[in-house]
């Protein structure tokens, strides 16, 4: 076993040796109680529909069904995107699922290179389910754990907050390049995720924002809807274009606007006075 | 943890020992005593305590003028360029940033304190230079490049006379992500955490329209002052003295001349005066293959002999002696191949190529093969793109020089003219002629 590996296994027994979340949580001030609230609920109805979608996905790889696999590939992760802060708490389920072949160091070899772009990685670039088995049901196993720990989660104010900065950053920091969804290509159709889950939380927010700064609310929608726009223009029947197709203006336009997004709502957290 | 320094010289001991005694002495005197005391303090730094700055670190570069400083400004140690690409779609947008832009560097070139915010909240400085900002002589040049121009109909009518998009030298070997940009800009300051931390304010200020392509650092190498005051041009990773045949920077007529568009440039946009053309090459230099040349033919590919930087065959000359091609028209002395020799020829004709060069050397990581990733950044500024660099760049074309440089990267830009006063703004000018 490589010390990587030795060390993720440490990381996980320790997760589920002491459930008990590295972070502190804060108490959600008065007006935060409601919009915490209803994103739970949007977080858990999309781990639910990550547990459906996943079950599809992960019934066609095991027949073998190479065509279909590929097909629920993208709106299956588009689940898992839109939650991503929340997801991310539980460290061990995000490698488990998320991580990319760069974090492992035999790439595509690595034993550790499980979840999403291990199968992405197989349906495109072998073309074919065959080996794929026990990575899908792992894939299935770690969305329904994922479920059951969220459900019992105490959100904590200052991730659900920040997650809206967070998933631009994530976007404008390592999805821009379209490195994140190398294989199938589908890099458009997580932005969008990304994009909605951080609006989401956005818009919960709203009144408390708008109250306290009208002109920054109305900034932040408008650089949201140049960036909802620009994606529009992707839109296909089942989804979007492949990632290949996004022009140099627009690719410039979307990195610019999500940076902007992403230094604007970092202020989100001192503005509703959370630490 | 000791806090108990022992001397590691008997030298450094006495001096501190001469110096507690004087402080001691002069203790009666007040002031003077506890300054003393001070710089024996400062005397016996810590390992990681911050290198205490040279002198400079508090001068400014003043930001207003006719023209943008960072051009015929003394170069010093430290660049760093930085092309961006724009998201400006109507003239009210490529203003508000011109105004942003005029903003930050106004500030960060003339220093003070980073405004405070609620902890709450991001910083809105990065910190890196601490809570007051030191000016350290840094100057942030903006230019413009072709694209700017040929990606909106609305600019494309303005655009500068000679401006176009770099195309591939026959030695290149362009890198499409190390090259071209909207926006440039050039970042000059005594130390290299100055640049980047205001290459880190611009980069925060202007998210929402700039998005960075490509940047590369430089420094050349400082060295101590002459005893009889003359400067001499910096060494560019061959060991060569590098803009040895520069013309005279502090001779404003001739800049007027050679670098700046100006009254004497009727077919230019008017808008376009006080500006300049600025040539930026990522150029590789094959540094081992160098270091296993023999002295005598590097001295020939460049014309000049390494140490003094004179011309080959003037005894005892210095890097200001002008070579006598006349006198060598078989190239005996200088080969005709010689590097001096293709970019200068020091005809009559020729003097219309002039231009001006203030690079810095860059030292970038390791190839695949184990090499050094070493090179030189090259800058240059002229008043007329063709008659400046692409002609003497045309001549150079197949010098043996090439054996040893490989460019990667860069581009063509134009220099905004300089901001007049605080009224005004860097590319007013350019604004005001959109139709």
């Amino acid at each position: 076993m490589t010390l990587a590996n030795r060390l993720k296994m440490g990381a996980l027994a320790a997760a589920l040796c002491a459930p008990g979340l590295a972070w502190a949580t804060q108490e959600a001030p008065l007006d935060l109680v409601q919009p915490i609230a209803d994103y739970k609920l949007y977080v858990a109805v999309h781990t639910e529909k990550l547990i459906a979608d996943a079950t599809k996905f992960v019934a066609a790889i095991k027949a073998g069904d190479t065509k279909t696999a590929k097909a629920l590939y993208a709106p299956t992760r588009m689940n898992y995107e839109a939650v991503e802060p929340v997801a991310e708490l539980f460290s061990d389920l995000d490698s488990a699922l998320d991580s990319r072949a760069d974090d492992h160091e035999k790439k595509e070899e690595d034993p550790g290179f499980t979840g999403f772009h291990r199968l992405e990685y197989g349906l495109w670039e072998k073309n074919s389910t065959q080996g794929l088995s026990e990575t899908a049901d792992k894939l299935l196993a770690d969305a329904k754990e994922l479920h059951a720990r969220i459900v019992k989660l105490t959100f904590p104010p200052e991730k659900v907050v920040g997650g809206a900065a967070a998933l631009m950053e994530e976007v404008a920091k390592t999805k821009i390049s379209g490195e994140e969804d190398r294989y199938s290509h589908t890099d458009l159709w997580d932005f969008k995720a990304n994009f909605d889950g951080s609006q989401k939380i956005f818009v919960l927010l709203e009144p408390v924002l708008a109250k306290k700064d009208p002109d920054f609310v109305k900034k932040v929608a408008e650089n949201f809807t140049v960036v909802d726009a620009t994606l529009a223009k992707y839109r296909t029947a089942e989804g979007y274009e492949p990632y290949d197709k996004l022009s140099e203006p627009d690719r410039t336009v979307l990195s610019a606007k999500v940076n902007a997004l992403a230094e604007d709502l970092s202020t989100l957290r001192g503005k509703l006075g959370l630490n | 943890m000791t806090t108990t320094k022992t001397p590691s010289c008997p030298f450094a001991a006495s001096r501190r020992g001469f110096l507690l005694g004087a402080g001691a002495i002069a203790a009666a005197g007040g002031g003077a005593g506890a300054a003393i005391a001070a710089e024996s303090e400062a005397a016996r730094p810590q390992v990681a305590d911050a290198p205490i700055a040279h002198s400079d670190a508090r001068r400014r570069t003043p930001f207003y003028g006719v023209h943008q400083a960072g051009v015929v400004t003394p170069r010093p140690a430290c660049g760093i360029v930085a092309a961006f690409d724009l998201v400006a779609a109507n003239p009210e947008e490529l203003q508000t940033l011109f105004r942003k832009l005029t903003e930050r560097i106004a500030f960060l070139t003339q220093g003070g304190r980073a405004p405070d915010r609620d902890p709450k909240l991001p910083p809105a400085d990065s910190g890196i230079l601490g809570p007051v900002i030191e000016p350290d002589e840094l100057t942030v040049t903006v230019s413009v490049g072709d694209s700017l121009f040929e990606d909106r109909a609305w600019l494309k009518p303005l655009k500068p006379k000679t401006l176009m998009r770099m195309a591939g030298f026959p030695n290149d070997a362009l890198v499409a992500r190390s090259c071209h940009g909207d926006v440039l800009l050039q970042f000059c300051a005594n130390s290299q955490p100055t640049n980047i931390h205001a290459l880190r304010d611009i980069i925060k200020n202007t998210s929402d329209s700039m998005v960075l392509r490509w940047r590369q650092e430089g420094s050349v190498p400082v060295v101590p002052p002459q005893p009889d005051g003359k400067s001499e041009s910096a060494r560019n990773f061959l060991g060569f003295r590098d803009g040895s045949a520069n013309p005279d920077s502090n001779d404003d007529a001739l800049m007027e001349k050679i670098v700046w568009v100006g009254a004497g440039d009727p077919d230019e946009p008017k808008w376009a005066h006080g500006g300049s053309y600025q040539v930026v090459r990522l150029i590789r230099m094959l540094v081992e293959d160098w270091d296993r040349t023999p002295l005598g033919e590097q001295e020939r590919i460049f014309g000049r002999e390494k140490w003094s930087g004179a011309p080959l065959g003037v005894l005892g000359g210095s890097e200001h002696d002008i070579p006598d091609y006349a006198a060598d028209p078989k190239g005996d002395l200088t080969p005709l191949t010689a590097h001096m020799r293709l970019a200068n020829p020091r005809r009559p004709e020729t003097e219309a190529n002039l231009i001006v060069r203030r690079g810095f050397n860059f030292s970038n990581g390791v190839t695949k093969s184990g090499h050094l990733e070493d090179g030189l950044l090259f800058l240059s500024y002229q008043a007329d793109l063709a008659q400046g660099f692409l002609a003497v760049q045309s001549r150079l074309n197949g010098e043996p020089l090439e054996e040893y440089i490989k460019p990667f990267g860069g581009g063509y830009f134009f220099v905004l003219p300089g901001v007049r006063d605080e009224s005004d703004y860097l590319g007013r000018s350019l604004i005001e002629a959109i139709a």
